[in-house]
């Protein structure tokens, strides 16, 4: 009981906080609950499996892209369904083509893909609509979308800590460890792989869905940024993409100093972001959390050690 | 009565080699037939393809009368064909436990939570690892990892075992307990499928053999007769032999 009167109460502290903080610690958390998620829904897919996916722009931007294009034609919650439908539409269509491929070929094509629809969009836009970039006039506040992203950070981790515990969450570590064993158990690794994907991509649709209307004017450059994609998956990996809070520890300190960074290093962000990177992946392979369990266990032995002799 | 394993003509070929050429054997249900033969014979292969890690590019494989050639894996798992591997495959970052809770969980009639729990103690227990489950399964011997690996194919309840050289690599000792273990498996019914060099389990455990040379099978009968057979051992030691 007490862990889920904790989490609560964390809950509604992070939905008080918009009456306490001014336009700049809103969008703050704004930003980290965007990120949170992704990185979450990122590790609910290539945690446990292993691949390592760079689309999650491309389903952003679709969801930043639904919102912007049908707006001023829809209602709003009918907007967010469809963005989530084309999201996952995508995500099958993608997934039955390319969950087959392995590796580095799978890291290459969801690049690829990202920019593929950025491409498309713009093609689009500039030879069908005669525009590049469009507007988004909606009556939605910042604590709304804060809100609403909060929520579906929450729902994002309950399906994981849920998807953990069952049988698919199983079976997404088996494949993980071994194809050949997984198919000889009986898993049908395509049709679970290519579930997990779908939904790791419905909640990275929404969340561009759900962020497009604080961006008031968006076109492709903006809503197809790679650097998404990246920063979302070394957030992940920082935190450590195989554990359930792993996405968060590594998303939250992240986020703050890419936004110090940003402000501060305006030209040089690129720079120091590659350079994270590479000490990230090289220090810190596992995560870490990991990395912390490991200490603590050799703590652990050494004390041991010393109370023996 | 019809056999469980109907298997003909079946073939397969890697660009220009023919791994398989045109094998047709049966199995039925109770048995434990030793498929033999020098390295690079196909045996192997032939297992492949009926778990289904492989695609024949040509013939049958009947299970229970039902075709199952080209079907993928998994599928062919449920039906109730489990085995292990050559080189044994163990899944390293889960527990003992979780290694056969993973076969439990996808075979035909799944077991889960509680259940399954109790199944893979009790399976476990069987291979002579009671109590091990919650070690990690990198951290296991050779031994113990080919003994984990064999719970994992029992544990998808199969009808039938295919064992692919499962006794190698084992101490004189060990080998003795091997070769109970799969004799334990035996008089349970289960019939058995093994590829094997070691010749003292081959004589201990098969009731028939099937020899295959360069693709082909060129011997299918009693164990002992099979031994005895010159074109048999032409094929293990050469000409000068026979």
């Amino acid at each position: 009981m007490k862990p889920i009167a904790i989490a609560a109460g964390l809950i509604a502290a992070l939905a008080a906080a918009p009456m306490f903080l001014d336009s700049y610690g809103l969008g703050l958390m704004m930003g980290l609950a965007g990120y949170v998620t992704l990185a979450t829904a990122w590790a609910l897919f290539s945690g446990p499996t292993g691949y390592v996916s760079l689309a999650t722009v491309a389903f952003v931007g679709i969801g930043a892209y639904c919102v912007a294009a049908l707006s001023e034609v829809l209602p709003y919650p009918l907007l967010l369904l469809i963005a989530a439908g084309i999201g996952l539409a995508v995500a099958l269509v993608v997934g039955l083509s390319t969950l087959r491929l392995s590796g580095v070929y799978f890291v290459i094509f969801t690049f690829g893909l990202a920019e593929l629809i950025r491409q498309l969009v713009t093609f689009y836009e500039i030879n069908v609509t005669g525009t590049l970039g469009r507007y988004i006039f909606l009556g939605i506040t910042p604590a709304q979308i804060y809100w609403q992203l909060l929520a579906l950070g929450v729902v994002t981790m309950l399906l994981r800590w849920w998807i953990g515990r069952s049988r698919i969450g199983l079976a997404l570590k088996v494949i993980g460890d071994d194809e050949v064993v997984a198919s000889h158990v009986g898993i049908d690794i395509a049709r679970t792989k290519l579930a997990l994907f779908a939904i790791s991509a419905v909640i990275m649709t929404l969340v561009g869905a759900i962020q497009a209307p604080r961006w008031t004017y968006v076109e492709p450059a903006i809503v197809f940024n790679p650097t998404v994609s990246f920063l979302t998956l070394i957030m992940a990996l920082l935190g450590g993409a195989t554990r359930l809070w792993g996405p968060l520890l590594g998303a939250v300190p992240l986020f703050l100093l890419f936004e110090w960074l940003s402000a501060n290093f305006p030209n040089h962000y690129s720079i120091l972001l590659g350079l994270l990177f590479i000490l990230i992946v090289f220090a810190l392979p596992k995560g870490v959390l990991s990395f912390v369990e490991q200490m603590w266990g050799k703590a652990r032995r050494t004390d041991d050690g010393g109370a023996r002799s | 009565m019809t056999a469980l394993l109907d298997i003909n003509g079946l073939t397969r070929r890697f660009g220009g080699l023919v791994a398989v050429n045109g094998v047709s054997f049966t199995v039925a249900r109770g048995e434990v037939v030793g498929l033999l033969g020098p390295n690079g014979s196909g045996k192997t292969t032939v297992l492949n393809m009926i778990s289904g890690s492989l695609k024949p590019s040509g013939g049958d494989i009947r299970f229970n009368s039902e075709k199952v050639s080209g079907w993928p894996a998994h599928r062919i798992a449920r039906k109730g064909i489990a085995r292990t591997f050559q080189l044994v495959r163990i899944l390293p970052s889960l527990s003992v436990a979780e290694n056969i809770a993973a076969a439990l969980a996808f075979r035909r009639v799944p077991l889960w939570g509680a259940e399954a729990d109790a199944a893979a103690r009790e399976l476990l227990a069987r291979v002579g690892l009671g109590g091990r489950g919650d070690e990690s399964a990198e951290n296991l011997t050779y031994i113990d990892q080919k003994r984990m690996e064999l719970a994992r194919a029992l544990a998808a309840d199969p009808q039938l075992l295919l064992l692919d050289e499962w006794l190698a690599g084992l101490n004189p000792t060990e080998l003795r307990v091997g070769i109970d273990l799969i004799a334990s498996l035996r008089e349970r019914g289960i019939t058995i499928v093994l590829v094997e060099h070691v010749m003292e389990a081959v004589r201990a455990l098969c009731g028939r053999c099937i020899v295959m040379t360069a693709g082909s099978k060129i011997a299918d009968g009693a164990t002992a007769d099979v031994l005895r057979d010159p074109d048999v051992i032409r094929a293990y030691l050469g000409a000068s032999h026979a």
